[in-house]
């Protein structure tokens, strides 16, 4: 069976260990755990007529405690970029982590996932930044891992992409 | 001695395992128990274990473990912790080592279970706190905003109500309405009540969190903070291939410290850089700067956007839920947020449009003191506790300049002035205020905290610098919802003598205008004749004959033409006409005697030599004085004339109703 590996990257406490294990496990929790090192998660995905093994990177949201480290990259097909938005400064964050990508890996397909939809009244992003980043050429996606909203279709957007 | 040391490591926990290519591994001792949790099905005595399939981390791993093997001279391989979950679901935290032992590849896998406890405890306290401070500092600025809403926007009518219904108590009115009046008066003070309530809640809330946010730099620098909201928006702006660029006319060597706080200023910053992004196309640029304006300093942003909003005018821009037509912004509060934490520090806030094309938003904000200094307040002043009863002090006629925004604040608290006496110079805004202060000599200047264009403290500031190396002080009071003990201390740094709250009551003005130098100089250097009438209403009568009634049409008389002669010596003051001036005074001053009222006889006889003299500028004065004592004689008339004679209790003689003249009926 085909392998994908697949890399979270984004700010601590955006929501990437809720949307895999929501993904992975349909499980969500409303209680932050904050995620020390990586961990990594298998998912098989039908894509049309072709089975994927989807390997997920968890990897723990960068911050004045715990660098990134770049080998981690290593071999990944793509990944999701995620912020939390409600958070601005995650968005700031997560266009830091693409351009460091870009330099450390080349242009591997990515999507960029906004997470926390259910609390849309919160958000401190608005429908104007999305649009630029769309106009960019970025596939942006709103998610909630709460209510899952938005996430099986960016995993499966990202894995088509990477299968090109 | 290798074997001592492997068997060190295994009775230490470590999983030691040769590698032999392919991603395959060869226990060289004794597993831990951990190891057969997580890939017991793996392990068997006559096969290598695949780790490297088994584990994609380990696989990643080992192009590094590969690279310390062939070259061990280098630093220490070791990976950071991971996590593998063991088919029973529980989760087992790991690091790997690659070692040299006996010259074989080693892979050293270790569970440092207690230590990443104990290490995932101390991460997740210290990411709690700092989404704890990112919500705090979220749920500042929403609190500010409705801080400043309360304040502003609920105040403002409030101090209206109060001025109107202080002016309509002082009406001949009818005893009904008078009562209607009272209830308006009691709502209008449960509400100021309440909303001081809810201020006084907000204020201790909000310094709580501010103490317990404080980074501690309460005069930070200009240029430093643009620097750093540049480096914190750097790769948005790259993102959307817009140019973030620093000002080249800007001083680096300088020290640019203002009356501020930092964590805001920077938010202040993003949310203008925000906003000119949003309007920036790909491929142009915004430049950031600082500029010298002496006691204050200016920041602005440029952007190459399409200019300002066709919609709005500047002012507005920066207004509460304000949004242009074509805008992307969102709730519209980031620059009000701008706005009101700019005006809270004593600056002020703006934007044009450039020459070519785009705009600039710009604030500028105190310099901080140490710098260029600012000068204290002769008088102690103190804030004013709004709502308290006080006797009225008795006015003396003041200069006052007035500047408030709000027209019909204007409009009334002006009536009341005037009527009062004082002379009254209005402004509608700051600019106007400082043009008038600049063209005329006060008193006292009244200025409300936040006007557009130029905000009180500005207008103090620089009224202040004017007064330097002149040897004057003008009494300057700041009109403000903003009262708290630090906004107060604000005010004064700015140069205010004495703030006033808002709302305020025309109780709590006076008592300011008479706690000014020039009220009290006024008081000391003319001690003013008792506001009285020399002769009592039997008196009166007796002046003319004792008749009654033709006292109390003489007194109707008097009511009603004296409006007119005051008319008459305003119109002959303005019109430098010396004779009619004379000739005005001279005849009210016959009308007053009539009622024995001896401070508006000596101050209509001052007014008329004043006009023999042809001193207009002094004669205003004296008309404003005299003003004063009518007033205080019409007072005293309408109540004579509206009830029967009054016999005072402390002199029975005066109980004896004068002589009639024999043969004359009663009517």
């Amino acid at each position: 069976m085909l392998q994908k590996k697949i890399c979270m990257l984004g700010s601590f406490a955006v929501g990437k260990t809720s949307l895999v294990r929501r993904f992975v496990e349909s499980i969500y929790s409303d209680v932050y755990q904050t995620t020390v090192g990586v961990k990594i998660d298998k998912k098989n995905v039908k894509l049309g007529d072709k089975e994927v093994s989807l390997v997920l990177w968890d990897i723990y949201g960068e911050d004045d405690y715990q660098k990134m480290r770049w080998t981690y990259l290593r071999g990944a097909s793509g990944y999701l970029l995620v912020a939390d938005g409600t958070r601005k400064a995650t968005l700031e964050k997560a266009f830091t982590l693409e351009q460091k990508v870009r330099e450390v890996v080349g242009a591997i397909p990515f999507v960029f996932v906004i997470n926390k939809s259910d609390l849309i009244r919160d958000w401190e992003l608005d429908s104007a930044i999305e649009s630029q980043m769309a106009v960019q050429g970025w596939n942006i996606l709103r998610s909630s891992a709460k209510t899952g909203e938005g996430v099986e279709e960016s995993f499966s957007l990202l894995a088509q992409k990477m299968l090109g | 001695m290798p074997d001592v040391l492997e068997n060190a490591l295994t009775e230490m926990g470590f999983a030691l395992l040769d590698y032999r290519g392919n991603g395959e591994f060869l226990p060289i001792a004794k597993l831990p128990a951990w190891f057969s949790e997580l890939w017991a099905g793996a392990v068997n005595s006559s096969h290598p274990i695949p780790l490297s399939q088994i584990s994609p981390f380990v696989e990643n791993f080992l192009l590094d473990a590969e690279g310390f093997w062939k070259s061990p001279g280098g630093a220490v391989c070791q990976s950071e912790t991971w996590i593998e979950k063991a088919p029973s679901g529980r989760e087992i935290p790991l690091q790997a080592r690659a070692l040299l032992l006996n010259e074989k590849r080693i892979l050293a896998l270790f569970s440092p279970d207690s230590q990443f406890r104990e290490q995932v405890k101390v991460l997740q306290t210290a990411r709690d706190a700092s989404l704890d401070h990112e919500r705090l500092a979220r749920e500042i600025q929403k609190k500010e905003i409705l801080l400043h809403c309360i304040v502003h926007d609920l105040s403002q009518p409030l101090s209206v109500m109060h001025v109107a219904m202080d002016s309509l108590s002082e009406e001949s009115i009818s005893e009904r309405s008078r009562q209607f009046l009272t209830l308006g008066k009691h709502a209008g003070n449960q509400q100021e009540t309440m909303i001081r309530q809810i201020l006084q809640t907000f204020s201790a809330d909000l310094q709580a969190t501010l103490e317990a946010g404080a980074e501690g730099n309460s005069s930070p620098d200009l240029l430093e903070c643009a620097r750093k909201a540049m480096t914190l928006l750097g790769p948005t702006f790259e993102t959307k291939g817009v140019r973030l660029a620093a000002s080249s006319n800007v001083d680096l060597e300088s020290k640019w410290p203002v009356v501020a706080e930092e964590s805001r200023l920077l938010r202040i910053y993003s949310n203008l850089l925000e906003n000119a992004l949003r309007y920036t196309p790909a491929g142009r640029r915004v430049t950031i700067g600082v500029e010298d304006e002496g006691e204050f300093l200016k920041a602005f942003v440029d952007d190459q956007g399409p200019g300002l909003p066709s919609d709005l005018r500047p002012e507005q821009i920066f207004g509460l839920f304000m949004k242009g037509k074509q805008s992307g912004g969102k709730a519209g509060l980031g620059l009000y947020f701008c706005r009101i934490t700019v005006e809270r520090w004593g600056g002020s806030i703006g934007c044009v449009a450039l020459p070519e094309r785009g705009s600039r938003f710009w604030f500028r904000l105190p310099r901080a003191s140490g710098h260029l200094g600012t000068i204290p307040p002769r008088a102690e002043a103190t804030s004013s506790a709004v709502g308290t009863k006080r006797n009225l002090p008795a006015a003396r006629p003041l200069r006052i300049l007035f500047a408030d925004d709000h027209e019909d604040i204007r409009t009334l608290t002006t009536h009341q002035l005037k009527r009062r006496g004082h002379h009254v110079v209005i402004a509608n805004d700051g600019k106007q205020a400082l043009k008038a202060f600049r063209s005329a000599a006060f008193d006292v200047v009244l200025l409300d905290q936040e006007m557009p264009g130029m905000t009180g403290d500005e207008v103090a500031r620089a009224i202040r610098i004017a007064e330097q190396g002149k040897r004057t002080h003008t009494f300057l009071v700041a009109s403000t919802g903003n009262t708290t003990s630090e906004d107060v201390r604000c005010l004064k740094s700015a140069g205010f003598d004495h703030v006033l709250g808002k709302p305020f009551r025309l109780e709590d003005l006076n008592l300011v205008l008479s706690s000014s130098p020039a009220a009290q100089r006024v008081s000391k250097e003319s001690p003013a004749p008792a506001t009285r009438l020399t002769t009592d209403f039997a008196e009166l009568t007796a002046r003319v004959g004792g008749d009654e009634k033709l006292l109390k049409r003489m007194i109707r008389m008097f009511l009603k033409d004296t409006p007119k002669r005051l008319a008459g010596i305003a119109a002959a003051i303005r019109r430098n006409d010396p004779e009619s001036l004379a000739s005005l005074a001279h005849a009210l001053k016959g009308a007053v005697s009539i009622f024995g009222a001896e401070a508006a006889r000596k101050r209509s006889q001052d007014l008329q030599e004043l006009g023999r003299n042809s001193e207009f500028s002094a004669a205003s004065q004296a008309l404003a004085s005299l003003k004063e004592e009518i007033a205080k004689l019409q007072a005293n008339l309408r109540g004579y004339a509206n009830q029967t004679p009054a016999r005072p209790k402390s002199n029975p003689s005066m109980r004896q109703r004068p002589p009639r003249k024999r043969g004359k009926r009663r009517r």
